[in-house]
């Protein structure tokens, strides 16, 4: 059976805000699958398969798709759960990629939440390290050492960017500066959370700082919000609307190992800064849609980036430049709505982070910026390529997508 | 075939974790609860095809609408099925012993389309059978305001 | 389907209520043993699959401790939260795509770790059933099996009847938990009452375990020994425990339906020579029997008392002792797929049913088998 094309015929956001007390989860994310439909064009009786995924440790519900689906238009019909952490919307969005592409599924509806304000954001994160704690008890590490060098989301991104910094020659200037170019892009996004019009980098300099050299105005908020995506082959797509947005190709790679390593797994990638699984992922994803010189080909970049060095280093681990050079690129210009090649035109995660449903939303935005659909946002280039991106995992999951305007043939 | 290695001891570690969580009902649940507090069973109805929800629910899932006529039901319902239950879960998840078997039951209000689940006292179960629900308006947890069935008279 | 997708290697644990291993060291196990019997070396897997669950596994992002044992790292690796029968369904739609050729699927879970079921009640509507306690797996299935024998005129005899079926067969299966060799209905109708009618020899035991399965494009299968092609799946998605009615399985039919579409099996009852069920609670295989079309709609008690689904039948059912003999969550439905597919390569020893071709495998997910997914599986 030939490979179909993979398109992309619909996007729904839900509002996203840091407490929606107004609706339960299952109200929420019909917002997004509504309004999904809406922009398709479609129903729920046209759909052939539903995926949808969120992270269970915020909302405290095991497999919120039992009681809520039938809310998202999945009533009687083919239904899959897929979830991995904060990249949970990314994998996700290639489930849904699969899905069609095997042939067996050609409409397809792909859906990622989180409600965090529902549960407490801190205990979310503390088991991720969890199991981190479990796997070195077993190795006989003492609890003692243990606390002393963990530490949490934050914890992690503070490694990341004193590492990041240090080998890239980044400043905290230029963290400033990237909280400030996401969040003037976020206000032009009705969908995002934190919209800060006209904030400068001095302002963001000003605010708390929480661990060097991370402060306040660095990071993403907690969110609650939802995004769906309606997911075709290239011909349906084709007659249903002008300009779809393909997705040429999807490659994740898990890096993982716990922190002392297991059974000689070999790597020795203990700095989080290095993402040697990012590099491996964006390389097979390019070379699946037939990109040879990802710089030059790239239009438009959606990396996930909670933090803000997280733009930069993931710009460099997505291969658009050489290693080391994404903050000059920054300074330049480049990255701005009307620069060379934007990135993160949606504010991005560090303005919107309802996490189970963040690394859709960048495989979103890189779709609706194909399309032409971002209204005040729209970047002034003409997009052809995007690489949507989404990063989780403990420390080392990577999701990459490469989506077109035109077909991969 | 595979053979389970580990001969030693496995370490193992209880670490207690105790979350609370605070869902949002969300307004459909939120006029159920109101409603019991008023002595009222109260269902939402989809405007498409008809179907009446209990618990109400925003969205008819067969019609993918917004299920916004509000029908105020009966406190009688048939019984769907039931269980006589020797047995509860305990909070780490094993089946306990009850000190004295209860019945569970799944009643389907008169008008309604979908069921709750309760606590049938004052007499024996069968499919069928009819129920009226007890309600509790004064319940300080909204969670108990239904209160149970008894056999209909 | 013709010829794309075949199963080419499996590997189980042992069933066991209290591993003394932990579940990496499991995930290792049949990982590795399925890449011997593949006769494949790590660096040839394309891509990784792992069904395991949050709630169960007690941590966030629970595969991503399993990267290392199940052969994922550095590859191209996702997770299903549900059953290992749709982590199967997940790696099918990678290979049909193309980009993917070996798949490596794996499903585990330990239920001497995680809280009996309360994972189960966690499904449950939060704002409403959840806290209020009454529900959970097994008393849902106990409102469900009352629902189900009222409709059909079912007795508790018969689902005795079942549990005696498949724990007697469980004995003949070295990795089943729990076996009863020569069992009689008395001894099910007198085991602990849990939930009317369900009692503790009716229900499957939760327990330890993990398994794998290797799945390769029709391309990479052409060098294997004895593919098992996948001919065809259908899965879907009920409604919420209260919204739907309990006495039969809708979503079981709709999964078979589509699976049976796509494999061009009309007469199952004929066509098919064998069938692995996810039957949680021993009522589940007699409303299974009728939603798969093993029989006319009210017919499964009758199908059973005919004898057409023991082992020595027309139509074996659970040849394996099915989950009615080891329930491992997220890997159940999985085993049901290697438990079919090694009846077809004749490699099931003492429970072999001689002259299997094609075999269906259920697996299930949720409560009151909610969700649930259908396999059809050739050996030619």
């Amino acid at each position: 059976m030939a490979k179909k094309e993979v398109a992309v015929v619909g996007v729904g956001l839900s509002k996203h805000v840091s407490k929606r007390r107004d609706v339960n989860i299952a109200e929420m994310v019909w917002e997004a699958v509504s309004a999904c439909y809406e922009d398709a064009g479609l129903k729920p009786k046209d759909t052939d398969a539903f995926i949808t995924g969120n992270m269970p440790a915020f909302e405290g519900v095991n497999l919120p798709e039992e009681w809520g689906a039938g809310h998202w238009g999945a009533y009687a019909k083919p239904l899959l759960r897929i979830t991995t952490g904060g990249t949970t919307g990314g994998s996700v969005a290639h489930g849904g990629y699969y899905a069609v592409a095997s042939g067996l599924y050609d409409i397809v509806m792909c859906i990622a939440f989180e409600k965090q304000s529902d549960g407490n954001s801190t205990m979310g994160l503390n088991t991720v390290a969890l199991a981190d704690a479990a796997a070195q008890f077993q190795l006989g590490v003492d609890p003692g050492f243990m606390a002393a060098f963990g530490g949490g989301a934050v914890g992690v991104a503070v490694y990341q960017a004193s590492s990041y910094m240090k080998s890239s020659g980044c400043t905290t200037q230029h963290l400033d500066k990237v909280a400030a170019l996401c969040r003037n892009n976020a206000a032009l996004n009705p969908y995002s959370h934190l919209k800060q019009p006209g904030l400068t980098p001095e302002e963001v300099a000003k605010t708390t700082l929480l661990q060097y050299p991370i402060r306040f105005g660095h990071v993403c908020p907690a969110t609650d919000g939802a995004c769906a995506m309606l997911f075709t082959t290239g011909e349906k797509a084709r007659k249903m609307m002008d300009k779809p947005a393909y997705v040429l190709s999807v490659s994740s790679c898990s890096d993982e190992a716990a922190m002392v390593g297991i059974a000689g797994s070999g790597t020795t990638n203990t700095d989080p800064c290095v993402q040697e699984g990012c590099k491996i992922a964006a390389a097979r994803a390019y070379e699946l849609a037939g990109i040879k010189e990802p710089r030059r080909e790239i239009d438009l970049a959606e990396p996930y980036a909670p933090f803000a060095h997280q733009m930069l280093m993931f710009y460099e681990r997505l291969l658009l430049c050489d290693e080391g050079d994404a903050p000059s690129i920054l300074d330049s210009g480049s990255m701005g709505l009307d620069g060379e090649l934007p990135v993160c035109p949606s504010g991005g995660v560090i303005s919107t982070n309802a996490i189970g449903a963040s690394a859709m939303e960048r495989v979103a935005e890189a779709a609706m910026q194909i399309m032409g659909k971002c209204g005040e946002r729209q970047v002034k280039k003409e997009v052809r390529k995007a690489v949507a991106h989404g990063w989780g995992g403990a420390v080392n999951f990577n999701v990459v997508a490469v989506l077109s305007d035109t077909p991969r043939r | 075939m595979v053979q389970n290695v580990g001969q030693n001891r496995v370490p193992r570690a209880s670490i207690p974790l105790d979350p609370v969580f605070s869902w949002s009902v969300g307004n459909w649940m939120e006029q159920f609860f109101d409603g019991m507090k008023e002595g009222k069973i109260i269902a939402s109805r989809c405007p498409a095809c008809g179907r009446v929800y209990l618990p109400p629910r925003m969205i008819c899932e067969r019609c993918f609408v917004k299920a916004d006529e509000w029908v105020e039901l009966l406190d009688t319902g048939t019984v769907q099925s039931f269980t006589e239950a020797h047995v509860k879960a305990g909070k780490g998840g094993e089946l306990e012993d009850l000190e004295s078997p209860e019945i569970i039951a799944m009643v389907m209000h008169d008008g309604a389309d979908t069921c709750l689940v309760a606590r049938l006292e004052g007499g024996s179960a069968a499919v069928g059978m009819r129920v009226k629900a007890v309600l509790d308006p004064s319940a300080e947890n909204v969670l108990d305001l239904l209160s149970c069935y008894r056999p209909a008279e | 389907m013709d010829k794309e997708v075949a199963i080419i290697a499996y590997a189980q644990t042992p069933y066991e209520a209290d591993v003394e291993s932990s579940r990496e060291m499991q995930v290792l196990q049949v990982t590795r043993a399925a890449l011997a019997a593949a006769g494949l070396k790590r660096e040839e897997l394309d891509t990784v699959i792992t069904a395991n669950n949050d709630y169960l596994d007690g941590r966030t992002i629970s595969n991503m401790r399993l990267v290392e044992p199940s052969g994922a790292w550095q590859k191209n690796e996702s997770k299903v939260e549900m059953d290992g029968a749709y982590a199967a369904l997940y790696a099918l739609t990678r290979i049909l795509s193309g980009d993917h050729d070996i798949a490596m699927v794996i499903g585990e879970s330990q239920a001497s770790v995680y809280g009996g079921y309360v994972p189960g009640i966690m499904m449950l509507d939060p704002t409403f059933d959840r806290q209020r306690w009454l529900l959970n797996e097994v008393s849902a299935a106990a409102l469900q099996a009352r629902a189900y024998m009222n409709a059909c005129g079912v007795s508790e005899e018969q689902l005795a009847g079942v549990a005696v079926k498949n724990l007697d067969n469980a004995a003949k299966n070295p990795l089943a938990l729990r076996a009863m060799a020569g069992a009689d209905v008395r001894k099910v109708l007198s085991s602990r009452l849990l939930y009317s009618p369900i009692r503790e020899l009716m229900a499957s035991p939760l327990c330890d375990g993990a398994c794998a399965v290797v799945l390769a494009s029709g391309k990479a299968a052409a060098r294997a020994e004895k593919p098992v092609w996948i001919k065809g799946v259908g899965f879907s998605h009920d409604s919420y425990l209260t919204e739907r009615s309990l006495a039969e399985m809708g979503s079981l039919r709709d999964a078979a339906r589509r699976c049976y579409g796509m494999a061009g099996i009309e007469d199952p009852a004929s066509q098919l020579d064998l069938a692995e069920v996810h039957e949680c609670f021993a009522h589940e295989e007699l409303m299974a029997y009728e939603a798969l079309g093993l029989c006319a709609a009210g017919g499964g008690g009758d199908l059973l008392d005919s004898g057409a689904t023991r082992i020595d039948g027309s139509l074996p059912v659970n040849a394996s002792g099915g989950v009615l003999a080891a329930n491992v969550a997220c890997a159940a439905g999985l085993a049901r797929i290697i438990e079919a597919a090694m009846q077809i390569r004749g490699e099931a020893g003492e429970h072999q049913v001689p002259g299997v071709k094609t075999a269906l495998a259920h697996g299930q997910t949720g409560l009151c088998a909610q969700e649930n997914i259908v396999y059809v599986l050739g050996g030619e």
